[in-house]
């Protein structure tokens, strides 16, 4: 039966032909658009983490919805020796914010100062990369201040300039003291950047009393996809008045976004395989139709209906078993390819830097089971594009079918 | 016969009303005098641990009012001054006076349960609210406070136990809209100075957060005695810092 | 001749009436679903840019000059009166709303929250942008001192309707002015700034909490239909700061330029593979009648009239795939236009970024026509190929040929 099937496949060859080209550039096709559009996915989520959300944060619990001093973090060292010996962590660090008065000469405008560890900082987020005007914080930088430019623009300070901060100390009492603004920053987030100054942990803690306390700490991961497991490792490890929080939750509305544009992503695909589907089966069908008399002489010579539906289902198998066989290498190569070397357009990042783009590159995801179940919905459609088909050509008899025209 | 029931009733609604506005008017005036001097010792509890602070304050009506910091230390010598509707902050360690914002002055000073609004805005308890008698225990005056019509003030009412002896509260309960205790002031030590009388113990509650209050011990009240102009000038910040 | 020609076609169209039954259903089912598709993909951009036009900016807005970097009460518009009055008797002007906004804090007896209160006049932002369609609980009025919250807003601040309200900000004295306010309804614009932040009050009203002069104005915004108003408007109001719309969103204006980038991508792979199944289909039905062929050539039909039998075919099950493609699509879009698409599941996100939770379709002339075109074009040129192994063929060659 099978070399029969295989036979008629390459008797027919512009139609095997067809039905090989369409199910080949739709396997390719579904593949690389998948990695493309997991690929912008993943990206937005970790371009959006990098400017300054963890991957996971832990925080003491109550501090989130509360918030105030009574619920900082007052055991970092401890906390961050627990992290230490905990497996796919790449790097962590603590921050200490708090709201305050920074004035100039002219003007005062309430901010969020936060006290940060430069050098692990310039690991894990984009703060460092964002610099546009002066220098970046170091661990000695003492009282330099590194601001966001729309916070500059309305304290009207230039580089060197005084800055004056008013706020309370982790205790509730006064803290003041003068700043010089070291360092601009711009992350396209406007929230952020009228809002946000940074300081070296090492100066604010004198004057916060903030020596091993925290607001919350923040951890990259060295596997996005990990980060489920290791959370719960992290979780199982601390103080039962710490939480530990993925992104997932940190940035609901982004993952509910990134949820809907794949869904229309899907939508739109689903367009797509529903004309494929068509077409194959069109094409299934006009291969069998012209064939009746053929079928009809097989039957004559004993052939079952049984038989008949393996033969042509074997044929369907070879060409799209053939056809996947060439676009799987070929789809997984792209997405492989643009994984590592990712398009890049320019002037993408000004374009949708507040759906924290931030950078020109559009990456492809390489993940080998969403290809295996996209190939897998292929192999599901050509079959089914059969059935039709099939039920046509049994359903004549023998010899009415040997007097098809 | 009816009508002079009617009537007989109406006065006495209206002398109820009377009184009532009579107390919370005297109330208001114990607390303000013309001007008032007075030393605060401010503590504040919080999750346990408690921060005490020490003020000097000078105050002549509503609009004017100098505060100087004397305790802790570290804190010696920080001014407040507020006129009319603004408020000014000097730093003796950085040198440096600021402009309160309006939104700063809007939110919880220094971590207490009490805002600036609080600070500033004492005085419309006479001109906002419409008092009621709700019951009478011997001297303990029991008033409800309804915020007038179009009163620019969040509470729902405020209840007020009042002794008329000394015509001090002893109890202020706030509650929102829907009839819900918000917090409490609680009054206790009450003690005469001249012709005033005032408690010298307050403490604030809000009712949801159990573990945190903050209270207040006035000493050495001293009403009417001439304040110095000098007090409610900007320069006053730095002047008497020392 | 023509006649017969057409008669021809038409019988050997449907001639294997389930093949070209496939054909019709395929082109049908693509092209409704295609239709929704850009149906709902018009809707959410056009939605979006339309809450911004009408809770907000307008085509035009004219601010003063500082403004939008400073939003204080010095920098407002001085003259709105005059500007407004001009801008009334413009025939290009559709609608003009004068608006007064200023920084403060609302608060409850349990939370507060910084907010921008705005002082309107109802009359005015419902002929600017249907206002009261903006409303989600309660009703737009603004009797005893009423105001109308951004939903977001609402829910911060924990709110009903009803619920009593202070604002507190800084009046043109300085001083620290505070004014009680009444929750008389909720509105719901999907525009975030609005959302999150505005407090609505009579116009009138925040004049005077605020002592500022009754022909000020921190916002004149107009509506119109007019592309070129834009300049004329700028060069009148040269002393204040003129905005259009896409300059105040750029946003908006990539995301329309995506929609339409992806929509044309979308249609073009889509009639690309309608091609291909006409172009199946006819070519194993042209090949099945060589012989007929053959044999017309033979009794002397000429090679046009053969063509154009063939091009008539085609065009037959292509039309008649289209019509029943533009009746379910149209049904498809009718449904999705009056009820929507609900993606309440994903509130929050879609909230993130301004866009509603229900989206409704939009219906264009175009989507037919340009699918109209596509499928006429796909028709006829998918003959081509076959009809070239018609045009070499010698008649008797043909008649000899094997099936």
């Amino acid at each position: 039966m099978f070399k029969l099937a295989l036979k008629n496949i390459l008797f027919y060859k512009s139609r095997s032909i067809t039905t090989f080209i369409l199910t080949f550039i739709s396997t390719l096709l579904f593949i690389v658009y998948v990695a493309m559009m997991d690929g912008s996915h993943e990206s937005m989520l970790k371009n959006a983490l990098k400017v300054y959300t963890g991957a996971i944060e832990v925080y003491k619990k109550e501090y989130r919805d509360i918030g105030g001093n009574e619920y900082l973090i007052n055991d970092v060292k401890s906390i961050e020796e627990k992290l230490s010996h905990i497996e796919g962590i790449k790097t962590y660090t603590s921050r200490y914010e708090t709201y305050g008065l920074l004035s100039s000469k002219e003007i005062s405008s309430a901010a969020m100062v936060t006290g940060i560890n430069p050098d692990k900082e310039a690991q894990m987020s984009q703060l460092k990369h964002t610099l546009i005007k002066g220098e970046y914080l170091k661990h000695d930088s003492g009282n330099c201040l590194y601001v966001g430019a729309d916070l500059v623009k309305k304290l009207g300070v230039d580089i060197g300039g005084e800055i004056t901060f008013v706020g309370s100390a982790s205790d509730n009492s006064f803290a003041a003291d003068i700043f010089k603004l070291c360092g601009v920053f711009k992350t396209g987030s406007f929230e952020f950047d009228a809002m946000a100054a940074f300081v070296t942990r090492t100066y604010f803690d004198t004057l916060m009393y903030s020596e091993n306390k925290a607001s919350y700490i923040s951890i990259a991961l060295n596997n996005l996809d990990e980060v489920d497991s290791i959370n719960a490792h992290i979780a199982s490890k601390m103080d039962t008045d710490i939480e530990s929080l993925t992104w997932k939750t940190l940035m609901k509305p982004m993952v509910e976004a990134m949820e809907v544009d794949s869904v229309f992503g899907y939508i739109s695909m689903s367009l797509f395989y529903v004309v494929i589907f068509f077409v194959i089966m069109i094409f299934g069908f006009i291969n069998v139709s012209s064939r009746v008399r053929e079928f009809g002489t097989l039957r004559c010579i004993g052939l079952s209906q049984g038989k008949i539906r393996t033969l042509l289902f074997y044929e369907m198998f070879i060409l799209s078993t053939a056809a996947i066989l060439l676009a799987m290498p070929l789809g997984g190569a792209i997405a492989y390819y643009f994984s590592l070397n990712p398009i890049v357009i320019e002037g993408m990042s000004e374009m949708y830097k507040d759906y924290g783009i931030i950078s020109d590159e559009m990456p492809f995801a390489f993940n080998l089971l969403t290809i295996s179940w996209n190939v897998a919905t292929i192999y599901v459609l050509n079959f089914l594009s059969i059935i039709y088909p099939v039920s046509y050509i049994n359903s004549f008899k023998p010899i009415e079918a040997t007097h098809h025209v | 016969m009816k009508k002079v029931f009617i009537f007989l009733l109406l006065i006495h609604q209206i002398s109820f009303a009377n009184e009532a506005e009579d107390i919370i008017k005297k109330l208001d005036n114990n607390m303000r005098g013309v001007s008032v001097y007075m030393q605060i010792e401010m503590r504040i509890t919080s999750l346990g641990h408690t921060r005490v602070m020490k003020m000097q304050s000078w105050s002549e009506g509503t609009k004017k009012s100098f505060v100087k910091v004397i305790y802790p230390p570290r804190d010696k010598g920080i001014t407040f001054l507020s006129l009319d509707s603004q408020m000014w902050q000097y730093i003796p360690k950085i040198e440096r006076t600021i402009k309160i914002p309006p939104s700063m002055m809007l939110q919880n000073w220094m971590g207490s349960d009490i805002t600036n609004d609080d600070v500033v805005k004492q005085s419309s308890i006479v001109e906002d609210y419409a008092p009621r008698i709700l019951k009478k225990e011997g001297k303990i005056v029991t008033l409800e406070l309804i915020p007038k019509e179009d009163a620019a003030v969040v509470w729902g009412k405020i209840i007020s136990r009042i002794d008329t002896n000394t015509y001090t509260s002893q109890k202020d309960i706030f509650f929102d809209e829907d009839g819900k205790e918000v917090r409490h002031f609680i009054y206790k030590k009450v003690k005469k100075f001249s012709k005033y009388y005032l408690p010298t113990y307050w403490r604030v509650q809000a009712i949801d957060k159990k573990t945190s209050f903050t209270e207040m011990l006035l000493e050495d009240v001293e009403y009417d005695k001439a304040i110095s102009a000098q007090y409610f000038k900007k320069s006053a910040l730095k002047r008497f810092s020392r | 001749m023509f006649k017969m020609i057409l008669k021809l076609a038409w019988n050997n169209a449907f001639l294997r009436l389930s093949r070209t039954l496939l054909v019709i259903i395929m082109i049908a089912v693509s092209m409704s679903m295609m239709l929704s598709i850009q149906g709902i993909y018009d809707g959410m951009t056009l939605n979006m840019v339309n809450s911004a036009l009408r809770s907000d900016s307008g085509e035009i807005s004219i601010y003063n000059k500082n403004y939008r970097l400073d939003k204080q009460i010095v920098n407002d518009i001085q003259n709105a009166g005059e500007i407004c009055a001009d801008l009334e008797n413009n025939p290009s002007v559709k609608a003009v709303s004068v608006r007064y906004s200023v920084e403060g804090l609302s608060a409850t007896a349990r939370k507060a929250s910084f907010s921008n209160i705005i002082g309107i006049d109802l009359e005015e932002e419902e002929k600017f942008g249907a206002f009261s369609k903006f409303l989600k609980e309660g009703e737009i009025s603004f009797e005893k001192r009423g105001a109308l919250l951004g939903a977001e807003l609402a829910k911060t601040l924990k709110v009903r309707i009803g619920s009593k309200l202070i604002f507190s900000t800084q009046d043109k004295s300085g001083d620290i002015n505070s004014i009680a306010l009444k929750v008389r309804g909720i509105i719901q614009t999907n525009n975030l700034v609005i959302d999150q932040r505005a407090l609505y009050i009579e116009r009138k009203q925040l004049y005077e909490f605020l002592g500022v002069d009754t022909n000020t104005a921190t916002q004149i915004a107009i509506r119109t239909d007019d592309d070129a108003l834009i300049n004329t408007i700028k060069k009148e109001y040269s002393e204040q700061e003129v905005k259009s719309f896409l300059e105040l969103n750029p946003l908006l204006k990539q995301m329309e330029d995506m929609m339409v980038i992806f929509n044309s991508i979308t249609f073009t792979i889509v009639m690309l593979v309608v091609f291909i199944g006409i172009l199946g289909v006819m070519y194993v039905s042209i090949l099945d009648r060589i012989r007929e062929f053959g044999i017309m050539r033979g009794i002397g039909m000429a090679y046009n009239h053969l063509r154009t039998q063939i091009f008539l075919e085609a065009l037959f099950v292509g039309l008649a795939g289209y019509s029943v493609g533009a009746i379910l699509g149209f049904f498809a879009l009718y449904y999705l236009q009056e009820t929507g698409l609900n993606l309440s599941t994903y509130a929050e996100g879609m909230a993130s970024f301004g866009m509603p939770t229900i989206i409704y379709a939009h219906q264009e002339f175009s989507y037919y026509s340009n699918t109209f075109y596509a499928i006429v074009l796909s028709s006829l040129l998918s003959v081509l190929l076959p009809l070239r192994k018609i045009k070499h063929l010698h008649p008797i060659d043909v008649i000899k040929a094997d099936t």
